[in-house]
């Protein structure tokens, strides 16, 4: 006879269907409930002024509606936890991704006061458009412009410093 | 293969035939462990998945930290209500392919074929209704990169850098929602290749496992969605 493993446990391999544990269809109706009761709260929430913690109290709200989606509609309770595990183990590296990104973006500045796009343009000699319609990006060339010297007070950036012009 | 192995070289060679079900595919001892195999590689696939949207979230995040006011003024441009109708929309298709699954473990065929093509329609009123959003986008010219051709927003941002128009937030805004759809048309795909075989009556509660991945992976679509709507369209 072969040894045959599932999960780490040994099994009869005569085994003729996994063991399903079927929910009961009141689970998914509450689930769909629960959804809907957050996905109201979320938009309502949103025309209510509460500025900076806008961003967290959405994100709770979606972390919620997606826990209830993995575990119940994805079945992930229950389940064998090797899923779970993946899951997990991906929410984790995606952490390690944001993480990274912005210790690295915001702590850039702390040892190179210089650091910014406009340094960097000025000291390639790139121009950046500055016509009060442009995005920048419609500029046929760099320094076809008049009165777009890269010496100009370069423009500030919302959540930069502005590096100094001279 | 196993099987043959397990049956040891006693048995005829017809022997290991009889308990080896027409879906189990010849390299899995039994429905189970085969089960557990195509669930682990669905998994693997939706972590990719994840870290593929994690990306553009990221993208998301770092224009957001590094220019908030653009990022707040172009955000008012997308429509709450549709973006909340698409949410409805998904929420329930996502409810639809779970009661799908349910279906098939029960042996309700009946329901299982009604709750495949109800998935079906809602992932083509959610991309209707994203094709009314897109068209409206068109109009206005708020469109990626170069493509912008809408008038500054009137904000703050007098004097905008190359990088911090709302070209950069409809660029980001277009590559979320845009490889969010094309998910949605893939599922629209999958779902009516289950439907076709559903019905042939190839699921039931022994074997339902394609049906389950599919299910995993609208519902992964879903998740995707849960956190694109009150990021672009809610958040202040």
């Amino acid at each position: 006879m072969a040894t045959t493993y599932i999960a780490g446990k040994q099994v009869d391999p005569s085994l003729e269907a996994p063991d399903h544990h079927v929910a009961p269809m009141s689970l998914y109706w509450k689930v769909f409930g629960g959804l809907l009761f957050l996905t109201a709260l979320t938009v309502g929430v949103s025309y209510a002024d509460l500025g900076s913690a806008s961003l967290f109290v959405a994100m709770v709200v979606a972390i919620v509606k997606s826990t209830l989606v993995v575990m119940f509609f994805m079945h992930l309770k229950g389940d064998d936890r090797t899923f779970t595990f993946i899951f997990l183990s991906t929410l984790i590296f995606v952490g390690i991704f944001f993480g990274l990104t912005f210790a690295d973006l915001g702590t850039r500045g702390a040892v190179n006061p210089d650091w910014g796009y406009h340094t960097w343009a000025e000291q390639n000699g790139k121009v950046i458009e500055r016509t009060p319609n442009a995005h920048g990006l419609h500029a046929p060339e760099a320094g076809t412009e008049a009165g777009t010297a890269p010496g100009a007070e370069p423009a500030a950036a919302p959540g930069h410093e502005a590096p100094a012009a001279h | 293969m196993s099987t043959t192995t397990a049956h040891g070289g006693d048995e005829s060679a017809h022997g290991h035939d009889h308990d080896h079900p027409s879906f189990l595919a010849h390299h899995f001892d039994t429905p189970a462990q085969q089960e557990s195999s195509a669930k682990l590689g669905m998994w693997v696939f939706l972590s990719t998945e994840i870290l593929m949207f994690s990306g553009l979230f990221l993208a998301y995040g770092v224009a957001r930290w590094a220019y908030p006011e653009m990022v707040l003024e172009a955000h008012h441009h997308l429509s709450i209500p549709m973006g909340g109708l698409n949410t409805l929309v998904l929420i329930t298709s996502s409810f639809t392919i779970a009661v799908g699954v349910r279906a098939a473990q029960i042996d309700n065929q009946k329901l299982l074929q009604q709750m495949l093509l109800a998935t079906i329609f809602l992932a083509g009123c959610f991309m209707v209704v994203k094709y009314f959003e897109y068209s409206s986008k068109f109009e206005h010219g708020l469109l990626p990169g170069r493509f912008y051709t809408a008038d500054y927003l009137a904000s703050a941002i007098s004097v905008p850098s190359p990088l911090g128009g709302p070209h950069t937030f409809f660029g980001i805004y277009f590559l979320m929602t845009g490889l969010h759809g094309v998910h949605v048309l893939l599922g629209m795909g999958v779902m009516f290749w289950m439907y076709l075989r559903a019905r042939k009556g190839e699921f039931g509660p022994r074997f339902y496992t394609p049906v389950e991945n599919v299910g995993l992976y609208w519902h992964l679509v879903d998740l995707v969605w849960i956190f694109l709507f009150p990021l672009l369209y809610l958040v202040k």
